[in-house]
């Protein structure tokens, strides 16, 4: 089935947010360690990130961009939209304009989650920095990603903080973590 | 086809009647009444906590001798909200099932429902 006519597939999104909350909490059980959870999801999504460029690249066929404003837009307004269905908007640029927040009003991975008071470490949603991360390697961009804000943690707003680190020159060949 | 419907309010009052016009339309209400007995006969046998959660196909009621009458029963919105907010507990991926419930979310909507109840 070539890329051209697949059609998009709905997928059921409480499947989804119940596959993420068993493999969130999978994790949890074998590591028994927040902060090392958190490292695994973003090592997950940073093996998500890389492969998912593709996709994205594939189906949006969005050029490249001009520089990191617009990377955040499509990051926001296409990628977001693409993949989970919601639009976060981008806010609090830095003066140099490399840093930027997404904030988040919902967020279909946490649909019905809360996080128990063992757990108040847990970075739940890692799995999106990760996926973030590994996708803007893939066109060059070493950004860092994390959560600023998170509504399951009390926040009233979910933020992803994401910065601009460097220009990757495009002979180093990225490999899987 | 359907000769007369009725909504029955728990208080055992018509919400809704209506009939296929006839001569003798007082005979169907008269009809839906006796047949409130056979609804709440058949809500006990089958007992209070199926009757809280579900809504209940009762089935054929009785037959007179020219109708059958059947029953339906649904519970009201203060069961549905506490069902849907159990299910949404369920949804947790931390919640294991059998554990006390221990949802904040699920905490609150049962503390709006007896502000309201009471």
């Amino acid at each position: 089935l070539c890329r051209e006519c697949k059609r998009l597939t709905i997928l059921n999104s409480e499947l989804f947010t119940l596959t993420y909350g068993a493999l969130v909490t999978q994790l949890c059980k074998d590591y028994e360690n927040d902060e090392e959870v958190n490292k695994q999801l973003d090592k997950m999504g940073y093996n998500i990130g890389v492969r998912l460029i593709e996709d994205f690249l594939a189906r949006s066929s969005v050029g490249r961009c001009q520089d990191f404003r617009e990377t955040a837009d499509v990051i926001a307004k296409v990628a977001f939209k693409m993949y989970l269905g919601i639009t976060p908007s981008v806010t609090n640029w830095s003066p140099a304009g490399d840093e930027f927040s997404l904030i988040l009003e919902s967020n279909p991975l946490v649909d019905f989650v809360e996080l128990p008071d063992n757990h108040s470490t847990l970075v739940y949603s890692n799995l999106l920095c990760g996926v973030l991360r590994g996708a803007l390697e893939m066109v060059q961009m070493a950004v860092d990603v994390k959560f600023a804000q998170d509504s399951l943690r009390g926040d009233n707003v979910t933020e992803i903080r994401m910065k601009f680190i460097k220009r990757i020159e495009e002979n180093l060949p990225a490999g899987d973590e | 086809m359907a000769v007369c419907i009725a909504v029955i309010a728990k208080e055992n009052y018509p919400l809704y009647i209506r009939s296929v016009p006839t001569q003798n339309e007082l005979k169907f209400h008269y009809t839906v009444h006796t047949s409130l007995d056979v609804v709440e006969e058949k809500i006990s046998a089958v007992g209070k906590a199926m009757a809280d959660q579900r809504e209940l196909y009762l089935g054929l009621l009785y037959p007179t001798e020219d109708y059958k009458v059947y029953g339906y029963v649904t519970n009201s919105k203060m069961f549905r909200k506490l069902h849907n907010s159990f299910t949404d507990v369920m949804c947790n991926p931390f919640y294991n099932p059998g554990d006390t419930i221990q949802s904040k979310a699920f905490d609150g909507m049962v503390s709006v429902m007896m502000v309201q109840a009471s």
